[in-house]
């Protein structure tokens, strides 16, 4: 019996709907699943139901054989390195040092707070490629500040939750890495593109606190600082701001300069930030330790969906699931542009409810062959995903870093927190036009790497 | 079960802390092949062979400690309005059906395992590596995520008990 695609494919996605609803670890919903998959697909040749045991039983060992195949890859060991970065940075003290030395250089101005969690939140993303660290670790450091000085929730919250997703976009960036490794896209260019789609983001954001302000100039108060010479601002740029080139220029330098594969850079950017906290005199084995032990439980956590899930896309592939699915979605007499805004807001959706790794595996298997098909460029489009993850990361009722800010902020719904997110998410979706109109803007710089 | 789960505590934290250790030989590697490369001398042939496959020695040696630790992130939207008794139901389900699933895993690794071992086929990559080398962790990992589920089946822990609002490092 073969199945239409269609049938395929909800048996598919409704096996791993279905698991993860029920509260299934992700990982094991796709465990659940390929063994499922593999009997409903593979397993042909029975009658009885003894031999389709024992057929199952042949055929099954296959998808463990299967299974260590996408995880195996180069491509993926930047990710425990960007994880350790943004560790060693927080567990070592250098990312306070790099907050201190920004918050001297602004002066008395209104909100100075917001722009400094949008400057802060800008460059602490270009040092680690983790998105829930940054959100943790500016929420940690500037909403109890932002509180003591009077500012409302809305403006405590809205800046670090969306700066907190710059990481994502901006390199480097652990989910980038992941997205290019599992679609099969550059990795080195993706990151290269993240960089002035981020920068225009942080721009972008700053407008929105200053439109912000202008309406409710209470939401903010100023408030008195001790005044900072010329003198002290440019000390701190250089003893502060200017060493924390070196881990940039590791990891993006070498691989613009090509002295080194993003996937080797990662590992130049971890012996740049030890570097750096030994010439701080600041690292310790036990920040060291607890940033190792910190990442085994992201990576470890990650890595087992990654391998859990790797049969699952043979198997959408095995099935005509994805086939059919690309001809029907190519197959309709409309704008390839509304075909990307409908793959968009599935994104959006799914993120309503799904952690961002688990949306990456569903979608690319599909989205990216049907991306392809309409003309898209590869790297633009992951950058499109990447900001649609980045959105899914901040909409309720299961973005993360809406949990994250509740758990800092005791005593707000997640409906304050989400309100306090809505502006952000409006800069996002500008950015997301200005990149459908202005596609150069992701793809200039990694045009002249390629040169 | 209390000195068998303290047995099993031990083994999957000493995993645990094997894992960690792999990454910082991750990276020295990396970056004494890249440094040989752009010095003109000859990089080991082993490094990207080596990395690949602790990549997967990373997963699963650190998988059953993440079950113990609660840290294989589960969707709990669904739960956390049922009434407690679907729940108590639902969450047997997924530790039974878990624990089921990778005792089965932890079978087939271990007769790819000893199928590779018999036959001596090798992995192609930068250097050829024993294929049994990708079973090995796969079996001990997976019998060892059975076990943890085990616990969860005999009511010792629960594991939807964590707090959301708990700051995580992630991805």
């Amino acid at each position: 019996m073969v199945l239409e695609w269609y049938w395929a494919g909800t048996i598919l996605l409704g096996c791993v709907m279905a698991g993860m609803a029920m509260g299934f670890p992700v990982a094991f919903t796709f465990l659940i699943t390929n063994i499922i998959g593999t009997c409903v697909f593979v397993v042909r040749n029975y009658e009885t139901f003894g031999e389709f045991v024992t057929e199952a039983m042949n055929k099954v060992p296959q998808v463990v054989d299967n299974a260590p195949q996408l995880i195996t890859s180069f491509t993926l060991s930047p990710i425990p390195m960007f994880i350790l970065m943004g560790s060693l940075f927080f567990h070592t003290g250098l990312a306070i040092r790099v907050f201190d030395a920004l918050d001297k250089l602004l002066g008395r101005i209104p909100g100075r707070l917001c722009y400094l969690t949008i400057a802060g939140g800008s460059l602490f993303s270009t040092l680690t490629g983790s998105t829930m660290a940054n959100t943790a670790m500016l929420g940690s450091l500037l909403v109890p500040e932002m509180q003591r000085r009077g500012y409302s929730k809305r403006m405590s919250m809205g800046p670090i939750l969306g700066t907190g997703g710059l990481a994502m976009i901006i390199p480097p960036s652990s989910l980038g890495v992941l997205l290019a490794s599992i679609a099969g896209v550059d990795v080195g260019a993706l990151l290269i593109a993240g960089i002035l789609p981020g920068l225009v983001l942080a721009v972008l954001y700053a407008g929105m606190v200053t439109l912000q302000l202008a309406i409710n100039p209470d939401s903010a108060p100023s408030y008195a600082i001790e005044p900072t010479t010329w003198r002290e601002k440019l000390h701190q740029v250089v003893v502060n701001i200017l060493p924390m080139g070196l881990i940039v220029f590791m990891v993006i330098g070498f691989i613009v300069l090509g002295w080194a594969t993003p996937s080797e850079s990662a590992s130049f950017g971890v012996v740049g930030v030890v570097i750096l906290a030994a010439a701080f005199r600041v690292f310790t084995w036990e920040s060291f330790s607890t940033s190792l032990v910190g990442t085994i439980r992201v990576v470890g956590m990650v890595f087992f969906i990654l391998m859990n899930s790797t049969v699952f896309s043979q198997l959408l592939s095995l099935s005509g699931a994805s086939r059919g699915l690309v001809q029907w979605a190519t197959g309709f007499e409309v704008a390839p542009l509304v075909i990307l805004g409908v793959m968009f807001v599935v994104l959006i959706m799914l993120g309503m409810f799904m952690d961002q790794v688990s949306m990456m595996l569903i979608t690319v298997p599909i989205f990216y062959p049907i991306a392809i098909q309409l003309g898209y460029d590869p790297v633009w489009f992951s950058l499109i995903v990447l900001m649609a993850l980045e959105m899914s990361a901040t909409t309720p009722p299961f973005g993360l870093l809406l949990f994250i800010m509740m758990g800092m902020v005791r005593g707000t719904t997640l409906w304050q927190v989400a309100s306090a997110a809505a502006p952000f998410l409006l800069c996002d979706l500008v950015l997301v036009g200005i990149l459908v109109v202005v596609p150069g803007l992701a793809l200039y710089l990694p045009s002249l790497m390629g040169n | 079960m209390e000195a068998f789960d303290r047995a099993v505590g031990y083994i999957v934290t000493a995993l645990a802390y094997v894992a960690c250790a792999v990454i910082p030989c991750m990276f020295t590697m990396i970056v004494i092949d890249v440094s040989m490369r752009t010095v003109g001398m000859n990089p080991p042939l082993f490094t990207s062979s080596i990395v690949e496959y602790a990549l997967l020695y990373v997963a699963m040696f650190s998988a059953p400690w993440l079950v113990r630790e609660k840290g294989h992130v589960a969707i709990e939207a669904v739960l956390t309005i049922s009434p407690p008794i679907v729940r108590r139901i639902l969450a047997l389900t997924v530790y039974v059906t878990c624990m089921t699933a990778s005792f089965l895993f932890a079978w087939f690794s271990w007769q790819l395992f000893i199928d590779a071992v018999e036959t001596g086929q090798l992995d192609i990559r930068g250097v050829d590596l024993p294929y049994w080398a990708q079973f090995l962790p796969m079996f001990i990992g997976f019998a060892l995520v059975g076990a943890e589920f085990l616990f969860y089946v005999a009511g010792r822990r629960h594991y939807y008990s964590y707090d959301l609002g708990k700051v995580k490092d992630s991805v």
